[in-house]
């Protein structure tokens, strides 16, 4: 069979509209998930048990459902609460609270793995609770904060394609109609796959480099060769 | 329009049964992904260059994709280039686990440097051929540090199975719309979905915890 290019070549315009909204989805799901990641992370982190157990159930109940099934849980919930959005919000709704979760996580392992002195020196000396988290706590965690935020944006990004199920015209909704019209599925999604892959791959990038520039990357600690050729996957037989 | 506990319920015998639909895939994906993680694993090891340079395309590619567009790419893609129209399910099946494959490899990846090195060099010494230093010394010890990672592998393949629903699988989220639609309720039966995947996620992370408490016991 051959590939026939004229499908996404004609349909370029409608692709990129697709990407421009997965974008757009991901960005408000980063900012809003931040913060509720930050405040659950402070809920968690502030000692008060029912604060704790109700992150820790937030959490346990975002690893352990689909991401489709919050989006529908969300999607046909809300309205029979009577609380009517556009699917699109709804979309970001879900998707914030996903990714929310788990940057939740990530600031508190970050908060956790710094000595416990900072925080009580920081108090000692008269600051505000605020204070002390915002000149003594928070520039310390957001260097290796980042790594697994990105990871976990990443994650992030590539499940808003889910959100295409409640007919939000992004990226992989923009593929369903172009392969409705056309009926050429494998050109469809080769494209859509090479748009996602094409913004994971430009973000991955990006984080490598800040990664790379952040700490000289410590690996491979003195392996022989021989041990290498078992032990490491990467680069030359040895 | 208040919630009503008992749609649920009434729901959850149907939607539970389902889940074994959910189930059966997850683990039979699973399976299929553990053995074609390790067969990337070993292969990778050898670094024939052509080889490696295509394996790393491919794990960009699976990396850098959401898995709803494998999906769709191994059940309407495939058909279309090849000719080779899979059952639903199958191809659901082939799509995660070739997806889990190479996240598995991964993990594999980052953990192997942990082994002790001197058990190669003593290996070798003792004139193991290679395929018994993989199978004897290294992926025994490799598959014990890994658990804990291959368990959260497994809450991602149990989650993406809930996916297949789209490509038309009659699994516990589609089984849970059916009813909603049936009813004019579908909020509900969702949440008896939504139940369905949680017990079975947190089934898992228990076994993961009991695992790791008796890995720990065992090396003390």
């Amino acid at each position: 069979m051959a590939l026939d290019l004229s499908v996404i070549t004609d349909n370029i315009p409608l692709f990129l509209e697709g990407a421009w909204m997965t974008l757009r989805i991901a960005a408000a799901a980063f900012v809003a998930g931040m913060a509720i990641g930050t405040l659950a992370a402070v809920a968690s982190l502030s000692g008060i048990a029912p604060l704790r157990w109700l992150v820790a159930g937030y959490i346990a109940i975002m690893r352990g459902i689909p991401f489709i099934v919050l989006l529908f849980l969300i999607h046909y919930g809300l309205p029979a609460a009577g609380i009517r959005n556009p699917a699109l919000v709804n979309g970001i709704a879900a998707l914030s609270l996903f990714a929310g979760a788990y940057y939740t996580e990530i600031i508190r392992a970050c908060v956790r793995a710094l000595p416990k002195g900072q925080w009580e020196s920081a108090r000692a000396i008269g600051m505000s609770p605020f204070a002390a988290a915002r000149i003594v706590i928070v520039p310390q965690i957001l260097a290796p904060m980042v790594p697994p935020v990105v990871n976990c944006t990443m994650t992030m990004i590539k499940e808003s394609s889910v959100i295409s199920s409640i007919t939000v015209a992004e990226l992989t909704f923009s593929g369903l109609v172009v392969q409705g019209n056309t009926f050429a599925p494998f050109e469809v999604f080769i494209a859509v796959a090479l748009l996602y892959w094409l913004i994971c791959g430009l973000f991955a990038t990006a984080a490598r480099a800040f990664e790379s520039r952040l700490a000289g990357t410590r690996r491979n600690r003195g392996l022989t060769p021989l041990v290498g050729r078992y032990l490491i996957l990467e680069g030359r037989r040895t | 329009m208040k919630f009503d506990l008992s749609l649920v319920l009434a729901a959850l015998p149907r939607v539970s049964d389902a889940a074994l639909v959910n189930l059966r895939i997850a683990i039979l994906a699973l399976c299929l992904a553990l053995l074609g993680g390790t067969a990337l694993t070993v292969l990778r090891s050898l670094k024939i260059p052509s080889v490696n340079r295509v394996i790393a395309v491919l794990l960009s590619f699976i990396r850098g994709t959401p898995i709803l567009i494998q999906i769709f790419l191994v059940y309407y893609g495939l058909p279309a280039a090849t000719g080779l129209r899979l059952a639903p399910e199958v191809a659901g099946i082939a799509a995660i686990a070739i997806n889990s494959s190479f996240f598995i490899s991964e993990i594999m990846r980052g953990s192997l440097p942990e082994i002790e090195g001197g058990q190669i060099e003593a290996s070798t010494a003792l004139g193991l051929p290679p395929s018994v230093i993989w199978r004897k010394v290294i992926l025994p010890q490799l598959f014990r540090k890994i658990s804990p990672m291959l368990i959260n592998e497994g809450t991602v393949v149990v989650k993406g199975t809930a996916l297949l629903s789209v490509i038309t699988v009659v699994e516990a989220l589609r089984v849970s719309q059916q009813i909603g639609a049936a009813k004019f309720r579908p909020f509900e039966p969702i949440v008896a979905a939504a139940l369905m995947f949680l017990t079975i996620n947190l089934a898992l992370m228990a076994l993961g915890w009991a695992l790791e408490r008796r890995f720990a016991r065992e090396i003390r």
